[in-house]
């Protein structure tokens, strides 16, 4: 019983996480629109495409199960 | 040596390896990314062409939404959801045919050609290259929806769902970069 409210409370935190950065991240593609609209400068828009890839990078593409054995539990 | 006669221990031995494969694999892949953006940025320099906005900022969203329905994916797998998992598979694969024919029909049917010099090379390297990624894709998704099909993921052992997610997640985020490059940095010459 308690195993099976761990799962779906790590099920739950999962989703959120998806959730989360997903709506971040189409945040930040929205602000690199709208700034492109009024400036195009290359330094702020390849800033904001460098934390839109760690956020992509550290929690759709799990980067740190590199050196920790997270998953397939 | 067969998933059924190894161990739940080899196994996670193996997947270490397997992901580190993986992301070296990545790492060579950027340097063919990596010479396609530095090859704009020398070539266009502060300019870019006139392309379709809207169109731009459409097969990015469809692209974002494609990466969270395969995020999707891969929880259902983790968590044996299989509906979720089939579905989100399903979605993902549509949504990356979607982007796929946004570029190939609305974007290479514009004005600018190959051969219509720097700025024709690059759109047409950056996208191709791409869009070939992503064709690639859609493929190992449609091999993963049939593994999925025919029961062969557990909660235990999706090491084939993961490595598939990843690549997607990786195709998108070249994207990232790509998209600003080609549609919103630097100014069109008139």
């Amino acid at each position: 019983m308690r195993e099976k409210i761990k799962m779906s409370d790590k099920k739950r935190a999962a989703y959120r996480t998806g959730i989360v950065v997903f709506l971040v991240v189409a945040a930040l593609t929205a602000v690199e629109f709208y700034l492109a609209s009024i400036s195009g400068a290359i330094a702020v828009l390849f800033f904001i495409a460098l934390i839109k890839a760690a956020l992509i990078v550290r929690y759709f593409m799990h980067v740190n199960r590199l050196w920790t054995d997270e998953g397939h539990e | 040596m067969s998933v059924a006669t190894t161990t739940l221990s080899q196994y996670r031995a193996q997947l270490r390896s397997n992901r580190l494969g993986l992301w070296l694999f990545f790492i060579s892949e950027l340097f063919l990314f990596g010479g396609l953006l530095i090859s704009r940025f020398y070539l266009w320099g502060g300019t870019r062409p006139d392309l379709d906005q809207r169109l731009g900022l459409i097969v990015t969203s469809i692209l974002l939404l494609s990466s969270f329905f395969m995020y999707l994916a891969e929880v259902g797998a983790e968590h044996e959801n299989r509906r979720l998992f089939l579905f989100s598979l399903i979605m993902t694969a549509l949504l990356g045919t979607a982007f796929l024919l946004g570029v190939v029909i609305f974007e290479w049917g514009g004005e600018i050609r190959p051969w219509d010099g720097a700025f024709g090379a690059i759109l047409y390297g950056m996208t191709g290259m791409h869009a070939l990624h992503v064709a690639s894709g859609i493929v190992l998704i449609l091999i993963v929806a049939y593994n999925g099909l025919r029961g062969r993921y557990t909660a235990e052992r999706h090491w084939g769902v993961e490595a598939c997610a990843i690549y997607w997640h990786y195709v998108d985020v070249v994207w990232i970069f790509f998209y600003p490059a080609i549609y919103l940095m630097g100014t069109v010459p008139t």
